[in-house]
């Protein structure tokens, strides 16, 4: 594409002023004039040099900032375990069935052989159990998610 | 090493290893950005408040954008706030009338800053945003939050308007 004159000052402007470009302003003499004005434009901007940031502003930041991390990373933790635990909920019905179709099977095979007294403490100590290793699986959620947590950091920051 | 896109998601969970190194990153490119826009006033309070504003929303940062473009967005959003509740003090283009042909490179930075200043606002942030950001058209528009031609419409005004005021 040809390119315009409009399209010639910003070129320069921005001093990406291609093959093309140049070929244009080499024809047009009120562009290669304009190019000199531009130059002069460039020349005045390139003066206006900011000072670099003072020493002590991104740890003042960073200090400002404390409280709202601390807020983000409990926020953060507080989702992680909402969402581990909805997911383990979500498996437990599951689980419950499963335990009390065993629990059922094994009780009628024991008092075919055991008297029917020894059979039901077998099968409820079997069940207390079950059901104290699902109670601390469920309370181990949130220990695993904050590790994640931090894996996760660690991942980041090599 | 981290992607920026990385380190604001590790921000939004609290992260604050991954916030240094954001603001280490971004702490030149930004303080120049403000300091350009506000001619070097309130400067450092604009600057925390742009950081503030960023772990606040981090969690609603959207990974398919650029941090960058988003971070300059934010400091844009609080430059322009600013300039309202300054109302900012208008450059008389006579003034500019007045700047001295030569003169101490000091001088020379005030002229460039007062030539930057007699620019009309959406003007000014094309200018900063193509000529002293080296952003593309595209990233400028995402910033600006308009069209890409109009970006390329404000930066060929402006550019007049500055030649029309250097040539004085």
């Amino acid at each position: 594409m040809t390119p315009g004159c409009d399209d010639v000052l910003a070129a320069c402007f921005l001093d990406e002023a291609d093959a093309a470009v140049e070929a244009h302003v080499a024809t047009c003499a009120r562009c290669a004039a304009e190019r000199e004005r531009v130059g002069s434009v460039r020349a005045l901007l390139a003066a206006a040099t900011v000072p670099p940031p003072p020493p002590g502003l991104s740890a003042a930041v960073r200090r400002a900032a404390g409280p709202l991390l601390a807020a983000n990373a409990r926020r953060a933790s507080r989702v992680l375990v909402a969402r581990a635990l909805a997911v383990a909920l979500l498996v437990l019905p599951v689980v419950l069935l499963a335990d009390l179709r065993v629990g059922t099977l094994v009780y009628g095979a024991l008092t075919a052989l055991l008297p029917r007294a020894l059979g039901l403490y077998v099968v409820s100590s079997w069940a207390v159990t079950v059901t104290g290793l699902l109670a601390l699986t469920y309370a181990a959620i949130p220990i695993f998610a904050e590790r994640q947590a931090a894996a996760l950091s660690r991942t980041i920051h090599g | 090493m981290a992607t920026d896109e990385e380190l604001i998601a590790a921000v939004a969970r609290g992260d604050e290893v991954a916030f240094a190194a954001l603001t280490r990153r971004w702490e030149r490119p930004l303080f120049q950005f403000i300091h350009r826009h506000t001619g070097g006033r309130d400067v450092e309070d604009l600057y925390q408040e742009t950081w503030l504003r960023v772990v606040r929303a981090g969690r609603r940062f959207d990974p398919a954008r650029r941090f960058s473009t988003w971070l300059f967005q934010i400091a844009l959003n609080l430059c322009r706030d600013w300039h309202r509740a300054q109302r900012a003090d208008p450059v008389d283009p006579d003034d500019l009338d007045r700047m001295p042909a030569g003169g101490s490179s000091p001088d020379r930075a005030v002229d460039a800053r007062r030539l930057l200043a007699a620019l009309p606002e959406p003007q000014r942030e094309a200018v900063i945003l193509r000529y002293f950001h080296d952003l593309r058209e595209d990233e400028a528009a995402e910033i600006l939050g308009c069209p890409r031609g109009t970006v390329k419409s404000r930066l060929h005004h402006g550019l007049r308007k500055l030649m029309e005021i250097a040539r004085r």
